[in-house]
């Protein structure tokens, strides 16, 4: 229960502060707390399955995404610090703004620990609305036209999408109308409990609608076209959490569709051709776009299309050990991504531009995140010692395993591509190049940040490699819940 | 009762066409005002049905925040809007009036055969105005990548919202009180923002023609 009560007591406080020392501080202070609270939370529902009181119900899916959005949260409020004292310095933003900017982040903060710690569905799509709304401010911080252009239509993209998701979750409530009572309506767990005897022709619709709407939100293709602008005109600490975080929220919501439709149909063939299906186009576009980029956050944020489309795919293939990789593709992912877009803050911030040509010699620039980038692409583009690695390797694996054999080659062949097009596309900003004017002076700007990046760094090629047990059952238990065994 | 609440429907899936054939954003929002009417009627009507059958009081209290907001507030929020911003959109639509509507018409027999092909809607009472419905909500977007300026787009996300909103209320009596309460709060936050925001890009790019906003490209 503190987790909703304290970020809206931090949004009131940062209503009344003016201060912008004790405003850096309010905010870390509570994303802390958040993290602490969120931990005692977890080793709850490892012993007990799952912790519920009032209307506030986490269970092994939630608790892995909320575990998310606390962590990246708590490093974005840390990282904000550094980066907004140097902004303030370059006269990008004003000082006067920064209690906006801190109401806002910690609005969207809560507006997603809402979404994921409910068990009604039309909380639950309340509440990812409400991220958009939150989100969108903070999308056009900058204010200049093309943070605005991206902004609104961010806004009104997704608006147009999570309305069709309400759709969906309408036709869902009708598909359980007459089995269940007035008080239980757009309850997650009894819907699932009482799967069997929904209506499934209706249940079908309601999963396409929801599957589509939702899925904007998370950036499938065809619907992305809202991701790259709004994930390369935000504020860096920003664009993190909306790779990191939002897009996992989002995909949240269509996980827990999936194990109502997929039980009440007995077989994962239907939503496994749709889910397959989008999250391998998603794997093209972004395999297309990828090779032909110019600026370096716009990239980072189609590879962010990938990895979802990759998420989406292991779900769709349905089998224990691609649910299993997709739920652990899902952390290493936000973990690496959100790492990846705090080192371009610092790049941005040194160099002043978004595009990759203009920037050389980067490893004795800015050593640290320099040093954090290079190790950071090849985790995101999948080399072996990192964690995304080892969960795309599960997924590969069960593809095979299915003996869907032309679409397993086909997705490794995209993420061959994808991998070949970060090296030829980014590498270049390693080494020195004699074209471009003067490199900047030395040194790294933001320390905090660069602290954040380093433990980051540390995390993802540990997870690689090692995991420890409570997480492993979490993730072990989160699939049998999903896979319904 | 079910004669009216059909008359009612049929009205506001009229309406969605008189607001594909509007031409000016002034009378957009009045088509709108209209529509939010309707629906605030039936919901009203509906409403009175449950109080008096078995004593429940939400769909009231829900009809009169949807006259209230939908009817009142919001038609005249966007009307200072466009006092404010400067109007010199000229060629408004990319495609002309009457194409528009037939492609509506194309929508309706769409939404009608899809829905009746779908086992187990069919058998509710109120068949006929989810078609209706679902229409609305299709027209709402069809009309949404119609138009060229920002008004027209978040006109075109009202419209959609009361769709839904119409689709909830017919084919499953309404959802729960509380997500009701939660959805009007999020359209109305949604709408607020989109008018900050149109003050801003009329502002930043000269007019509120969103067919200027072309910068980006993946």
């Amino acid at each position: 229960m503190l987790l909703w009560i304290l970020p809206l007591m931090a949004v009131m406080l940062f209503g009344a502060i003016k201060n912008n020392k004790i405003l850096h501080g309010l905010s870390v202070f509570t994303s802390a707390i958040l993290v602490v609270s969120g931990l005692i939370i977890t080793l709850k529902v490892i012993a007990e399955g799952s912790y519920e009181f009032n209307l506030f119900y986490v269970d092994s899916i939630s608790i892995i995404i909320l575990d998310i959005v606390l962590i990246i949260g708590f490093l974005a409020c840390v990282y904000s610090v550094g980066y907004l004292e140097e902004e303030i310095k370059h006269e990008k933003i004003l000082p006067g703004r920064l209690r906006l900017y801190y109401i806002l982040l910690h609005t969207f903060l809560f507006t997603m620990i809402l979404a994921l710690s409910v068990k009604n569905m039309g909380i639950m799509w309340i509440a990812i609305e409400a991220t958009t709304l939150a989100s969108t401010f903070l999308v056009g911080f900058y204010n200049d036209k093309p943070a605005i252009e991206a902004a609104w239509k961010y806004i009104i993209i997704c608006s147009v999408g999570i309305a069709i998701a309400f759709l969906g979750i309408i036709f869902l409530h009708l598909s359980s109308a007459g089995t269940i009572d007035s008080t239980q309506i757009l309850d997650w767990t009894v819907l699932y409990g009482k799967a069997g005897s929904l209506k499934s022709p209706i249940l079908r619709l309601a999963f396409i609608f929801i599957f589509i709407g939702f899925g904007t939100k998370a950036g499938l293709a065809p619907m992305h076209t809202w991701l790259p602008d709004a994930h390369s005109q935000a504020p860096s600490p920003i664009s993190a959490m909306l790779s990191g975080v939002l897009l996992n929220s989002a995909m949240y919501a269509i996980i827990r569709t999936l194990a109502i439709v997929n039980k009440n149909l007995g077989t994962s063939e239907f939503t496994g051709n749709i889910m397959i299906a989008a999250g391998l186009l998603s794997i093209a576009f972004a395999a297309v776009f990828i090779i032909t980029q110019k600026d370096y956050k716009t990239l980072l944020a189609y590879s962010s299309i990938e990895h979802m489309g990759i998420i989406a795919f292991g779900l769709g293939l349905f089998t224990p050990l691609s649910v299993f990789g997709a739920l652990f593709h899902m952390i290493n992912h936000s973990l690496t991504k959100s790492m990846l877009f705090l080192s371009a803050g610092n790049i941005l911030q040194k160099y002043g531009t978004r595009e990759i040509a203009k920037i050389n010699d980067l490893l004795k620039t800015l050593p640290v995140t320099g040093g954090a980038f290079l190790l950071g692409l090849f985790a995101i583009a999948g080399t072996p010692p990192f964690g995304v690695f080892a969960s795309e390797i599960n997924v590969i694996i069960s593809v095979f395993e299915k003996g869907q054999i032309i679409i397993g080659m086909i997705f490794i062949l995209l993420l061959a591509i994808i991998f070949a097009g970060i090296g030829v596309t980014l590498f270049s900003i390693f080494y020195k190049n004699s074209s471009v004017e003067t490199p900047p002076p030395r040194g790294e700007g933001n320390i905090y940040g660069s602290a954040v990046i380093l433990l980051l760094v540390g995390v993802i090629s540990i997870t690689g490699l090692y995991m420890p047990v409570s997480i492993f059952t979490l993730l072990n238990n989160a699939r049998n819940i999903i896979i319904g065994g | 009762m079910e004669n009216y609440l059909n008359l009612l429907s049929h009205l506001m899936l009229l309406s969605s066409f008189v607001l594909m054939a509007n031409k000016r954003i002034r009378s957009y929002i009045k088509t709108f005002r209209m529509q939010s009417a309707l629906i605030g009627t039936t919901a009203a009507l509906i409403g009175f049905e449950s109080f008096s059958s078995s004593g429940r009081m939400d769909v009231l209290v829900v009809s009169t925040v949807i006259i209230a907001l939908k009817v009142i507030y919001i038609p005249n929020l966007l009307g200072s809007t466009l006092e404010n911003i400067d109007l010199k959109v000229e060629k408004d639509f990319f495609l002309n009036i009457p194409i528009l509507v037939l492609i509506s018409c194309g929508i309706v027999v769409f939404s009608y055969f899809s829905i009746s092909a779908v086992e187990g809607i069919n058998t509710g009472i109120m068949n006929v105005q989810i078609v209706n419905s679902i229409s609305m909500i299709l027209m709402g977007i069809l009309f949404m990548i119609s138009r060229k300026n920002a008004i027209g787009q978040i006109v075109g996300f009202l419209v959609i919202e009361n769709g839904l909103f119409v689709t909830a209320m017919f084919s499953t009596e309404g959802m729960p009180f509380i997500i009701d309460m939660g959805i009007f709060i999020d359209i109305i936050t949604a709408v607020l923002i989109m008018g900050v925001m149109v003050f801003k890009i009329n502002e930043k790019f000269e007019s509120a023609d969103t067919n200027k906003l072309k910068n980006l490209r993946g």
